[in-house]
């Protein structure tokens, strides 16, 4: 009878036993899968992160090298030019009271082409550096892009906003907006074969939305993103937008054409203004 | 018979609920058509089987007859259906083929086993439940749960167990297989019909953690969805 009692503790003690290590498994496989996955996120946001911060250095190393370039072309190419076009005054003047017609006419084609090349030079200056974007911010940045592009092409480029004056947002952002709205447009006149392209640009209290839409083939994104060359001005935007925050969702509209929509959340310009490319200063720009 | 049936189920609620718990699981798995997974469809094929079996011991046992026969007869079985639905879970080919092995190898222990434990195997007055091979059970259990569970936290399959069915289902035979593994031995002593072991509480233990494990079986068969599970 006591064997019997002593048997049945013995029992009770290795089942409750045995169902608490069941119960500790059950628990630790819970436990430590969400341990595990809470690293793995860990890992992932400091991968995240790390890219980001190596692609805004990118993105800065290429915003300053355009600086630095532009400035070069103006303080050296464009002063020698302008001293070049001043000498060439100077020469013009003893030829034409020669009276050597030839002559002359050189002169005045070298002096043209010389002309032609200042003109060159402030434009790819331009190009370079959106000054315009820097001192008059997004608004006048866009129209001045839009006007001299339908100087250049046989397009009809469409651009409306919500707001009469287009609040001054942070410098990163607004060049975000800028490169993308370039991107875009040169991406319509080159693969789309559009006549037309209208760009909307709105904001409201957390957002901005920039649109750009034209009326031409139209494509598909996930298609071109799986080509390697051609996707990467769409991730050239991407990149861009996560640096921001921001996000690009691409629509093909009914009546044809295609649509790109990029929003980023509005961070207004802080106090710190950086200096306007003229006059120049070498010094290294914070983007 | 309906009056037998409820004498019996009042005088072992424990013994009874089990049964009628199988229920359960199998209207879930058929709710749910969780039947489409191939896992699921080992389950429901297990669950119906055990419950014509588990009823017609009911029967028995309600008209006082010895139901260790049918008992017996249903380790190897349910050994080769709930191991089965690992199969389809274990990752790597050699765990498969260990799996595999055990099923003809368990079979003839189990009825080597019986034979043994029962030498006039007709005599179901005093039919006697096998000694090793429901040990011998659990423990194969235990091992290929426990390989589960350590190739789900190795590989990170699964974002979160507790909406993953078949983790329910692994602990439900995790609890029932532990609570099983000590007892098991014990009642080839404790369920005879003549001269047999009083173990008093014990001998409820397997009946409750079984109800326990099928409660386990009907959460995680109530989580099934096609979407989200059968990947």
């Amino acid at each position: 009878m006591q064997n019997n009692d002593e048997l049945k503790l013995v029992l009770l003690i290795a089942s409750i036993a045995m169902l608490m290590m069941a119960f500790f498994v059950i628990m630790f496989v819970m436990y430590y899968q969400k341990k595990r996955f809470e690293e793995e996120k860990r890992i992932s946001d400091i991968e995240k992160n790390y890219n980001r911060l190596l692609l805004d250095t990118a993105l800065n190393s290429e915003e300053t090298e355009r600086r630095r370039i532009a400035q070069d072309l103006h303080d050296d190419i464009g002063t020698m030019l302008s001293l070049t076009k001043l000498s060439l005054n100077q020469l013009s003047k003893l030829v034409g009271s020669s009276g050597d017609e030839k002559e002359e006419s050189i002169m005045k084609k070298s002096q043209s082409l010389v002309e032609e090349t200042i003109l060159h030079v402030r434009r790819i200056t331009r190009d370079l550096v959106p000054t315009t974007l820097e001192r008059f911010g997004l608004m006048e940045a866009i129209e001045e892009f839009i006007h001299k592009l339908e100087e250049d092409n046989n397009l009809v480029i469409a651009f409306q906003s919500n707001t009469e004056e287009f609040p001054r947002q942070g410098q990163k952002l607004e060049l975000t907006l800028y490169r993308i709205m370039q991107e875009l447009v040169n991406n319509a006149i080159k693969h789309a074969s559009c006549t037309k392209i209208d760009i909307v640009l709105e904001i409201d209290e957390e957002m901005i939305g920039l649109r750009v839409t034209d009326n031409g083939v139209g494509f598909d994104p996930e298609k071109i993103k799986e080509s390697n060359l051609a996707g990467l001005g769409l991730l050239g935007i991407e990149s861009r937008l996560a640096i921001v925050n921001g996000t690009v969702q691409y629509e093909q509209p009914a009546k044809g054409g295609s649509s790109a929509i990029a929003r980023i959340p509005v961070n207004p310009a802080s106090g710190n203004k950086p200096e306007p490319l003229h006059p120049f200063r070498r010094e290294r720009v914070n983007i | 018979m309906v009056e037998i049936y409820i004498s019996y189920i009042l005088r072992q609620p424990v013994v009874s609920a089990p049964v009628f718990l199988t229920l359960l699981p199998i209207f879930l798995i058929w709710r749910r058509k969780a039947y489409h997974d191939q896992v699921f469809l080992v389950l429901f094929g297990y669950l119906i089987l055990k419950f014509g079996i588990d009823f017609i011991m009911f029967d028995w046992a309600s008209q006082k007859k010895n139901t260790v026969l049918l008992y017996n007869l249903n380790s190897p079985l349910r050994y080769v259906l709930t191991s089965w639905m690992f199969y389809y879970k274990l990752d790597f080919k050699i765990q498969r083929v260990w799996l595999v092995i055990s099923w003809p190898a368990f079979v003839i222990f189990a009825l080597w086993d019986i034979i043994r434990t029962n030498p006039s195997i007709w005599d179901l007055h005093n039919h006697s439940m096998v000694l090793y091979s429901t040990t011998v059970e659990s423990l194969l259990m235990l091992l290929w749960i426990l390989l589960y569970f350590y190739n789900t936290i190795r590989t990170l399959k699964i974002p979160n167990l507790l909406t993953y069915p078949f983790f329910w289902i692994c602990s439900g035979l995790l609890i029932y297989y532990s609570s099983f593994l000590f007892i098991a031995p014990v009642l080839h002593y404790a369920s005879k019909w003549e001269q047999y072991m009083d173990i008093g509480f014990l001998y409820y233990v397997p009946y409750i953690f079984e109800s326990v494990s099928l409660i386990l079986f009907a959460i995680g068969i109530s989580q099934f969805s096609d979407r989200s599970y059968a990947k």
